[in-house]
């Protein structure tokens, strides 16, 4: 929220433009439960036009917002397998006009055939309305106007395009992209966009289901130890032997949330919230979550990921760990985009279903909801937070309905979109839904959601 | 000349010390360990298939979705490209309209799993009779099965090596000597660690060594009784074997009923044959989870009708309730190179270390 933000306003190219620098780190706590959530993720100062501000996400760190808080998003170029879609540096792709054949981007299917429900289909800017620009705007730093066909400007950042999503209707919701890495077969997502964030250079923040998670800039994941505090380390002797102090260069100075420590004379250590930084020596693969296993050691987050519901639990696998519900059957995500030149999402209930009841239950609801069962609330049970809520949905069709529609359930959603089990399931730590669907459940299927993997970067 | 049979002499001293070393050194204190270094369903092959597919190779995805939708223009993503998909992943034994051509000929890789011989049964190419491999039979005339290049064969190749998550190993402990013994004990572990390689990357060598996963891998892990016979690693069969099996992202697993090892032992490495029974739901959903329809398509590996080829030649663990075979036969070649298995749970980890609220 604009009151929330600590804002210079400066004079800057004959605009009126502002700084937007860090956030109290206790804005968004209010939404969301337990300690960990509490704190979020700084970020740089940048120049901005007035128009805009920066808003604090619970999954997705800070990021831009126009007056009315909603989020900012680019549409980036992305290779499908047999071309590109997206939109390249300045060059808007997404108007007012209804696509209703396919692109053929994703092999072995051809374009031109007949999209789902051609009555009614959306255009592009039904669902992403560009960031208009008034006639006498003036760019500002990184944020440039870009012309439309129709003759009106359009607000870019780093010449990307912007544009607004309808899924999203308070300040801080990111429900039409996010951060988190998409594979290379996915749809080319929308992504929210939005300041860098606030750490010396030689560190990077990685969007994960658990927590914004920070690394050195090689992708290294960075641990602290509970025994250390700002000024003494107990990590010292034997210790070293598997734990590599993250050392701050000699000019590095401390500011805001980053401290230095001088572990020994001469060698100074990097600290973050009063917790000096390692690496850990024997983790194999980038964004590791393997240190953490050490009693005492924790990964190190900018911010953790809202709490998921009471009844719901961790269940552990031959690959890591997977959130479940309350009688440990895992918990997935489902994702959908069309093969369309404007790549619209169809995993929202509020976006034609055909693609999803195909895949659960090959056309039929009353299939579906034995395959891909929703994950119903308990009767006492209330949505805790913006990315765990409880919605009202028609079973038969998909969509969200009124609480009080007959035959209406009560079931959890996940940024929006509701959550499923799968039938196949059988015990706690089956994880046989996973990849199920279209190009391993990344366009048309079932993702699972992982919470600890030493193998695939399930978190990410 | 004196120099140069001294040089030589020397030579070979060096190597048979080398070698009786590298034994040595490899079986430490009655204990050798291997590690999984090339896997992959056993099929016997001849130039072009002549002998076990005559009638030449199956359509894929691609070659059936032109010829079942020649103007795909005039129609709906529901009535092509959904539908092919929902008879993908809600797989049938009902007929598709395409002849599957199954393997033709008598020989074929593998062993004697139920101890008959069968007019089903094939032949070992060493005239051995009775051999069950119903696998063979359904991917052998699948171009995408067969070696060197079919696309099933180069994932499965580069994933062994590459994913941990598929680091399976073998443990044979009470080994008295490597050519001959008749009770050893094998366990069966996955690894955590990358492979040792020589400086190319590509060559695996021995002498690596590899913590067994008990963070993870507990669910993997299995004993089995065995024999030594001419370096031959003969095993009785056990209950299951699961198999983690992902090669394009996505941790899945195969498993194998009444699993035995027939491998050749050296000190340096083993390859032979793992076989048994494998779990046909399994074996078709790691397949699809992993290898999109595209990917199915560049092996032409139509998912549709080879789950109606499988449930087919499936020829064990018949369901209680409606009679259907739910296993199939199958025989997989393997490659292990010797590495020291080192048991620590000290990587037990913490329970429930990402859940933390």
């Amino acid at each position: 929220m604009l009151n929330s933000t600590l804002k210079n306003a400066v004079n800057f190219s004959g605009a009126l433009a502002i700084f937007a620098s860090a956030w109290s780190p206790l804005s968004i706590a209010a939404d969301s439960q337990g300690a960990v959530n509490t704190l979020i993720e700084r970020h740089r100062d940048v120049l901005m036009p007035a128009e805009f501000h920066v808003e604090a996400t619970l999954l997705d760190g800070p990021v831009f917002a126009n007056e009315n808080g909603k989020t900012l998003y680019s549409w980036p170029q992305h290779r499908g397998r047999n071309g590109y879609s997206g939109e390249g540096p300045g060059s808007p792709e997404c108007y007012d006009e209804v696509v209703t054949v396919t692109a053929g981007l994703m092999s072995p299917y051809p374009p031109g055939i007949e999209l789902p429900e051609p009555i009614g289909r959306p255009s592009c800017t039904d669902l992403w309305p560009p960031v208009l620009a008034a006639t006498d705007a003036e760019p500002v730093d990184k944020w440039t106007l870009v012309d439309r066909k129709d003759g009106t400007k359009q607000w870019a950042y780093d010449e990307q395009p912007l544009y607004t999503s309808v899924r999203d209707s308070q300040p801080g919701d990111v429900f039409g992209g996010k951060t988190r890495r998409s594979g290379g077969d996915s749809p080319a997502y929308r992504k929210p966009v939005g300041p860098p964030s606030m750490h010396p250079p030689g560190f990077a923040v990685k969007s994960t289901s658990i927590g914004r998670l920070l690394t050195t800039a090689k992708n290294d994941s960075l641990y602290s130890f509970e025994q250390d505090s700002a000024t003494e380390v107990a990590c010292v002797a034997a210790c070293l032997n598997t734990w590599q102090p993250v050392i701050a260069p000699a000019l590095a100075k401390a500011q805001g949330e980053w401290s230095i420590l001088e572990r020994s004379p001469g060698v100074r250590q990097w600290v973050f919230r009063g917790k000096p930084l390692y690496t850990h020596k024997y983790d194999t693969e980038s964004w590791s979550l393997l240190g953490s296993d050490k009693p005492g050691w924790d990964n190190v987050f900018t911010q953790r990921a809202p709490a998921y519901p009471d009844s719901f639990t961790v269940q552990a696998t031959i690959a890591g760990e997977v959130l479940a519900d309350s009688k440990g059957r895992t918990i997935y995500v489902y994702n959908c985009g069309e093969d369309s030149a404007h790549q619209l999402s169809c995993d929202h209930p509020d976006d034609t279903q055909v693609y999803r009841l195909a895949m659960c239950g090959g056309g039929s609801p009353e299939k579906c909801l034995k395959h891909w069962p929703y994950v119903e609330a308990a009767e006492n049970e209330e949505s805790i937070n913006r990315i765990w809520r409880i919605l009202s949905i028609d079973p038969m069709t998909g969509r969200l309905v009124n609480a009080d529609y007959e035959g209406a359930m009560r079931v959890w959603s996940y940024r929006g979109k509701p959550v499923y089990l799968f039938g196949a399931d059988k015990r706690p730590g089956d994880v046989n839904g996973g990849g199920i669907g279209e190009w391993r459940g990344q366009r048309n299927g079932l993702r699972a959601f992982w919470l600890r993997d030493d193998f695939m970067n399930g978190i990410l | 000349m004196m120099i140069k049979q001294r040089l030589l002499i020397s030579a070979l001293f060096a190597a048979v010390a080398s070698s009786a070393s590298a034994a040595d050194d490899s079986l430490r204190d009655g204990t050798i360990g291997y590690v999984m270094t090339n896997l992959f369903w056993s099929v016997y092959q001849t130039p072009d298939g002549q002998q076990e597919c005559p009638r030449g190779f199956n359509d894929g995805p691609r070659e059936q979705f032109e010829k079942l939708f020649p103007n795909p223009e005039d129609m709906t993503v529901e009535q092509t490209q959904l539908r092919q998909e929902i008879e993908t992943w809600h797989p049938t034994t009902e007929p598709d309209g395409f002849e599957f051509l199954a393997v033709e000929g008598d020989l074929s890789w593998g062993l004697n799993l139920d101890g008959t011989d069968s007019p089903n049964d094939f032949t070992h190419p060493d005239g051995t009779a009775g051999i069950d491999n119903e696998v063979y039979r359904a991917v052998g005339c699948i171009i995408g099965f067969r070696g060197p290049d079919g696309v099933e064969v180069i994932f499965q190749d580069k994933a062994i090596a590459d994913e941990t998550y598929n680091r399976m190993m073998i443990e044979i402990t009470g080994v008295d000597n490597l050519e001959n013994d008749d009770e050893v004990t094998i366990n069966l572990y996955r690894g955590m660690d990358r492979l040792l390689t020589d400086a190319t990357g590509l060559n695996v060598m021995s002498g690596g060594t590899q913590r067994v996963d008990y963070r993870w891998g507990k669910d993997l892990m299995r004993k089995m009784q065995g024999k030594i016979v001419d370096s031959t690693l003969i095993t009785e069969p056990i209950a299951d074997m699961v198999m983690p099996w992902m090669n394009l992202g996505v941790p899945s697993v195969h498993i194998f009923r009444d699993m035995r090892l027939q491998l050749d032992l050296t000190s340096d490495g083993a390859t032979g044959l793992i076989a048994g029974y494998a779990d046909i739901d399994k074996w078709y959903y790691q397949l699809i989870r992993n290898d999109s329809t595209h990917h199915l398509s560049n092996g032409q590996i139509s998912g549709i009708s080879l789950y109606k080829a499988l449930r087919k030649f499936a020829d064990a663990y018949p369901d209680p309730e409606t009679g259907e075979n739910t296993a199939i036969s199958t025989a997989l070649d393997v490659t292990m190179t010797q590495v020291f298995i080192t048991h620590s749970t000290a990587n037990e980890g913490r329970a429930s270390s990402s859940g933390e609220r």
